[in-house]
C-alpha cells in the first residue's frame, strides 16, 4: 500500500499515523473554532458600540433641536449625528448581511453576516425600527440649517426610537456572547475528546507493543544465550566476513587460539593474515573472497579455488624463532533474500593431521628412496663401510676445513686439496660399489674441474662446492643411519654363522674381491677385459691406516690400469696377447711394520709422447719445455693434478685426477713411489709406506 | 637453500655496501658451520624464515665495522643505539630484498638485533648452517644462512 513492506511494524506505524491524525484534527478544529471566536469578539464590540451609537444620537438630535429654537447654528451637532448615523447604519448592515464597517480605531474592516436565527431577529426589528429614523437624520442633512420644526421633528422621533434601538442593541450583544460562549464551550469539547482519543491511542500502543518488545527482547535473548553457548563451546573458529573483508563483531572462542591473536572483531581479517602467508596466497585468498561475494558465480564451481583450504601460516616469536602451523578455512555465502550479505567462515587447526600425513609420506618416500641405498649397502661388508663412512666422514670435514681457511693461500692449492679428497672419495665409493655416494663425489668432482680452469675464483665461485659438499654430509649421514639399523638388524637375525676372522695367507683377502669387482665394472664401461691376480698378505695384518691406504692406492691405480694401460681386446689380439689384460697386485709386510705394493699390467705402458701432449694441454708445460724435458722428469708428471692422456673425461677418468691423489696419500704417509715400463709392455708400480706413528705408540 | 638463493643472498649485502659505502664487501670462501659453533660478531641482525624451509639468515658484524659504516654515510653518532639501528638497516635489506625475490617460496620475519653473543638466537637444529666470510675494508663480518626442512 504504501510501495514497501512494512513488515513486523505494519501495527505500531498504524497507530502512531492515528495518533498524529487525531493530534491534527484537533488542531484544525481548535484554529478554525478560536477564529470563529475571535470573530464573536469583534461582533459583541461592535454590538456594543451600536449600543453607544443610538444613545449618541439620541442626545444629539434633542441638542440639535434646542439650538435650532434658539437659532444658534448647530452645523456641529448636525456631523456629529450624520457621522454616528453613518457608522451604526453600515454596522447594522454588515451584520445583517456582511460587509464593510468602521474598526473601534476607526479603520475600514469586514465582517461576516451574523449566522444566527435569533440574533437575525433581533436585527430585523432593529432595521424597522431604524429606517423611518434614518430617513429623517438623512433628511436633516450636515449642514445645520434646518428648520426648528424638522429639528423637532427629529427630536420626537429619537426620542421614540431611542430605547428600542438601546433595548435591541443590548439583545444583539448579550446574543452575541452567548454564541461565543457556545463555540469555547464546543472547543473545550473537541480538545477534551481529541486529547482523549490520543491518550487512549498511545496506551493502546504503549501496553500492546511493551508485551511484544518484552516477548522479542526474551526470545532474542534467549537466541543469543545459545549463540553465545555456541560460540564458547565449538572447538571450530567461526566468524562472519563482510565484503571489506571486516570479521564480525562475534565470533568463537576458538578463533583466538587458532589464529594466534585474540584481536580479532571487526579487524580487517586479510590485515590479520598478512603476517602469517606468503603475498601470492594474500593475493589469491582476497581475490576469492571476491568472486564469491559476486552472485553470479556459482559458490560450488570456486569451493575448489579456495587457497586457504589448506594453509601453512607462520608466526614469528622472537629472534629467529618461529611457528608454522596448518590452517584449514571454509567459506559459505551468507544470504538476505537473494543478496550476500557476508561470508560464514569456519577455521580449524589441522597441524597434527597435516605433519602426520606429512610424516607418513616422509616414511613412504624414504622407505622407496632407501631401498636401492639398502641394496648397495647390503653388498658392502659392514667393517668396509664402517671404515669408509669414517673416512668420507673425515674427508668431509678436511674440505671444509680448507674452505674455512680464510688466510689469502693460493686459490689453486685449495681447488686442489679439494679435488684430492673428493677423488679419492670418490674412487673408494665406486670400489665399495656405492654409487649412492659415488655420483655426489662426482658432481662435487665436477663443479671443481670446472673450477680449476679458472683464473681470478673468487670465494663466492666456491658456492657451488658449500652446497655440494653440505648435500654430501647429509648424504653420508643418511647413508650411515640406514648402516646403522642395517647393523641393528644383523645383531638380531643372524642368518650365517660369522666368518672366522683371521684368514689364512692362502685365501685371498676379502678387499682383492672388492678390488676384482671394482676392476670389472671399469673394465665394462670402458669395453676391457681384465683380469686382477693378488698374491701377499692378507690386509688386515697392516695398522689399519695403512689398510686404508693401499687399498685406497691400489684403487686409483686399476682405475688408471683398466683406463689408460689395458688395450682393447682387438688391439691386444693384435699385439699378441691374450684378450684379457692382467694385473698383478702384490702387498707385503716390512720389518718395521711398514707395507710393500707392488702393482704391474700387461698393457701398453707409459706412452711419453701422450704425456708431453697431455702436459702442454693442462698449461703445465710450454711446448718448448715439453720437447726438452728428459724422460723421467716427463714420467714424474703423472703424479702432477690435471694431466691426463684421455681429452675427454667421463666418471672414470679424464680430469688428470687421481694419481696426483696417490702421490698425496703416498706423501703424507712419508712413502715413496717408483715406476717402471716398457712402452707396450707393461707399467709397474713399487710404493713403499713405512709404519705410521700411531703404530709405533701402540707398539 | 640452493646455490641461487644463497648468491641472491650474497648479492644483496654486496650491494648494500656497495650502495651505502661505495665498497662492496668481498667475500671469502663459504663454508659449514655446526649450529653450536657459528660466527658471531658484537651486533646481529637477524631474519627469520619459514615455510618450506625453515631457519634464519643473519648478518653479524663487529662494532668497528658498523662505526665506519656510520662515518662513510655521514653519521655522526657513533652510540651503541646507532650500531644496532645500522645492523637492523642491514638486515632489513636482506629482508626487503629477500621478499621480494622469494616472497613466494619462504615468508621472511620483520628482522630482530641481538648484541653480543648468539645466545637469543635459535638455529635449526641438526643442521648444518653455510657460513660466509665477508670482509670490508679489512674487517670481518658474516653473513650466516642455516634452514632446514620444515
Amino acid at each position: 500500500m504504501l510501495g514497501f513492506d512494512l513488515g513486523k511494524y505494519r501495527t505500531i506505524v498504524i497507530s502512531i499515523a492515528l495518533f498524529l491524525v487525531l493530534d491534527l484534527g484537533v488542531l484544525v478544529l481548535n484554529f478554525v473554532i478560536s477564529s470563529e471566536i475571535d470573530k464573536d469578539a469583534v461582533n459583541i464590540n461592535l454590538a456594543g458600540r451600536q449600543r453607544m451609537l443610538s444613545q449618541r444620537m439620541a442626545k444629539t438630535a434633542l441638542q440639535v433641536e434646542a439650538r435650532a429654537v434658539q437659532s444658534v447654528p448647530f452645523e456641529k451637532e448636525a456631523e456629529e449625528l450624520q457621522a454616528a448615523h453613518s457608522t451604526f447604519d453600515s454596522t447594522l448592515n454588515a451584520f445583517i448581511a456582511g460587509g464593510a464597517t468602521l474598526s473601534g480605531a476607526g479603520s475600514e474592516i469586514r465582517i461576516d453576516r451574523i449566522d444566527d436565527a435569533k440574533a437575525q431577529a433581533i436585527l430585523g426589528e432593529a432595521r424597522a425600527l431604524w429606517t423611518p429614523f434614518s430617513t429623517q437624520v438623512r433628511a436633516l442633512g450636515d449642514k445645520g440649517t434646518a428648520t426648528p420644526e424638522a429639528a423637532a421633528t427629529l427630536a420626537r422621533q429619537a426620542e421614540n426610537v431611542n430605547l428600542g434601538l438601546l433595548k435591541l442593541m443590548n439583545d444583539l450583544t448579550t446574543r452575541s456572547e452567548q454564541l461565543s460562549s457556545d463555540k469555547a464551550t464546543t472547543l473545550r469539547l473537541v480538545q477534551v475528546g481529541g486529547i482523549t482519543l490520543a491518550t487512549v491511542n498511545f496506551l493502546i500502543i504503549l501496553f500492546h507493543f511493551l508485551r511484544h518488545l518484552r516477548e522479542s527482547d526474551r526470545l532474542v535473548e534467549r537466541a543469543k544465550r545459545e549463540t553465545d553457548n555456541i560460540l564458547r563451546t565449538t572447538q571450530e573458529g567461526l566468524f562472519l566476513l563482510d565484503d571489506r573483508f571486516a570479521i564480525g563483531s562475534q565470533h568463537s572462542r576458538a578463533l583466538g587460539g587458532i589464529i594466534g591473536t585474540e584481536q580479532l572483531a571487526e579487524q580487517d581479517f586479510l590485515g590479520i593474515l598478512r603476517p602469517m602467508v606468503t603475498q601470492k596466497t594474500l593475493d589469491t585468498t582476497r581475490e576469492y573472497i571476491e568472486l564469491l561475494f559476486k552472485p553470479e558465480i556459482k559458490e560450488k564451481l570456486v569451493g575448489s579455488l579456495n587457497p586457504l583450504s589448506h594453509v601453512e601460516i607462520h608466526q614469528a616469536h622472537g629472534a629467529g624463532e618461529t611457528s608454522t602451523r596448518y590452517l584449514q578455512f571454509g567459506f559459505n555465502r551468507v544470504r538476505d533474500e537473494s543478496r550476500i550479505t557476508h561470508l560464514l567462515v569456519t577455521a580449524n587447526d589441522i597441524t597434527r593431521r597435516v605433519k602426520l600425513e606429512q610424516e607418513l609420506k616422509a616414511t613412504e618416500e624414504r622407505a622407496r628412496g632407501q631401498m636401492g641405498m639398502l641394496v648397495e649397502i647390503l653388498q658392502v661388508d659392514p667393517s668396509d663401510m664402517h671404515r669408509f663412512l669414517q673416512a668420507a666422514n673425515e674427508g668431509l670435514h678436511h674440505i671444509n676445513g680448507q674452505l674455512m681457511d680464510q688466510s689469502g693461500g693460493k686459490t689453486e692449492q685449495k681447488i686442489n686439496a679439494i679435488y684430492r679428497i673428493t677423488h679419492r672419495l670418490k674412487g673408494d665409493a665406486g670400489a665399495l660399489g656405492l654409487s649412492i655416494l659415488a655420483e655426489p663425489f662426482h658432481e662435487l668432482e665436477e663443479v671443481l674441474s670446472g673450477l680449476r680452469g679458472r683464473s681470478n675464483v673468487s670465494g663466492e665461485d666456491f658456492l657451488p662446492v658449500t652446497v655440494q659438499l653440505k648435500a654430501l654430509f647429509e648424504q653420508l649421514e643418511t647413508v650411515g643411519s640406514a648402516v646403522n639399523r642395517i647393523g641393528q638388524v644383523r645383531g638380531v637375525v643372524t642368518v650365517e654363522p660369522p666368518r672366522p676372522r683371521v684368514e689364512t695367507a692362502e685365501t685371498p683377502p676379502r678387499v682383492v674381491g672388492l678390488w676384482q669387482s671394482f676392476a670389472m665394472q671399469i673394465a665394462e664401461r670402458q669395453q676391457r677385459k681384465v683380469e686382477l691376480i693378488y698374491s701377499g698378505i692378507d690386509l688386515e695384518r697392516l695398522a689399519p691406516v695403512l689398510q686404508d691406504s693401499v687399498n685406497g692406492i691400489v684403487t686409483q691405480f686399476l682405475r688408471n690400469s683398466v683406463v689408460h694401460g689395458i688395450e682393447s681386446p682387438a688391439e691386444r689380439r693384435q699385439r699378441g696377447k691374450p684378450e684379457a689384460g692382467r694385473i698383478a697386485v702384490y702387498v707385503s709386510q716390512r720389518d718395521d711394520g711398514g707395507a710393500d705394493l707392488s702393482f704391474r699390467d700387461d698393457g701398453q705402458g707409459l706412452s711419453i709422447a701422450k704425456l708431453r701432449d697431455a702436459a702442454v694441454r693442462a698449461g703445465k708445460l710450454t711446448a718448448e719445455e715439453a720437447a726438452t724435458l728428459d724422460q723421467r722428469r716427463i714420467v714424474a708428471l703423472i703424479f702432477e693434478p690435471g694431466i691426463s692422456t684421455r681429452e675427454t673425461a667421463d666418471e672414470d677418468a679424464g680430469r688428470g685426477a687421481g694419481l696426483d691423489v696417490v702421490k698425496d696419500m703416498i706423501t703424507t704417509l712419508g712413502g715413496t713411489v717408483r715406476i717402471g715400463s716398457t712402452p707396450g709392455e707393461y707399467c709397474h708400480f713399487r710404493v713403499s709406506l713405512p709404519a705410521q706413528p700411531e703404530q709405533l705408540l701402540a707398539a | 637453500m640452493d646455490e641461487t638463493q644463497l648468491k641472491a643472498f650474497v648479492g644483496i649485502v654486496q650491494n648494500y655496501f656497495d650502495k651505502i659505502t661505495g665498497n662492496p664487501a668481498e667475500v671469502g670462501t663459504p663454508f659449514l658451520g655446526e649450529p653450536g659453533d657459528l660466527p658471531i660478531h658484537d651486533f646481529t641482525g637477524v631474519i627469520g624464515i619459514s615455510g618450506n624451509q625453515r631457519g634464519c639468515v643473519y648478518f653479524s658484524a663487529p662494532a668497528l665495522m658498523l662505526r665506519e659504516i656510520l662515518l662513510r654515510a655521514g653519521e655522526t653518532d657513533l652510540s651503541d643505539g646507532n650500531l644496532a639501528d645500522i645492523t637492523g638497516e642491514i638486515a632489513n635489506t636482506i629482508a626487503g630484498n629477500a621478499r621480494r625475490e622469494f616472497g613466494s617460496e619462504f615468508l621472511i620475519s620483520v628482522p630482530v638485533v641481538v648484541r653480543g653473543s648468539g645466545q637469543h638466537i635459535t638455529m635449526p637444529k641438526d643442521v648444518k648452517a653455510y657460513v660466509i666470510p665477508l670482509r670490508w675494508r679489512k674487517i670481518a663480518a658474516s653473513l650466516v644462512v642455516s634452514v632446514g626442512k620444515a
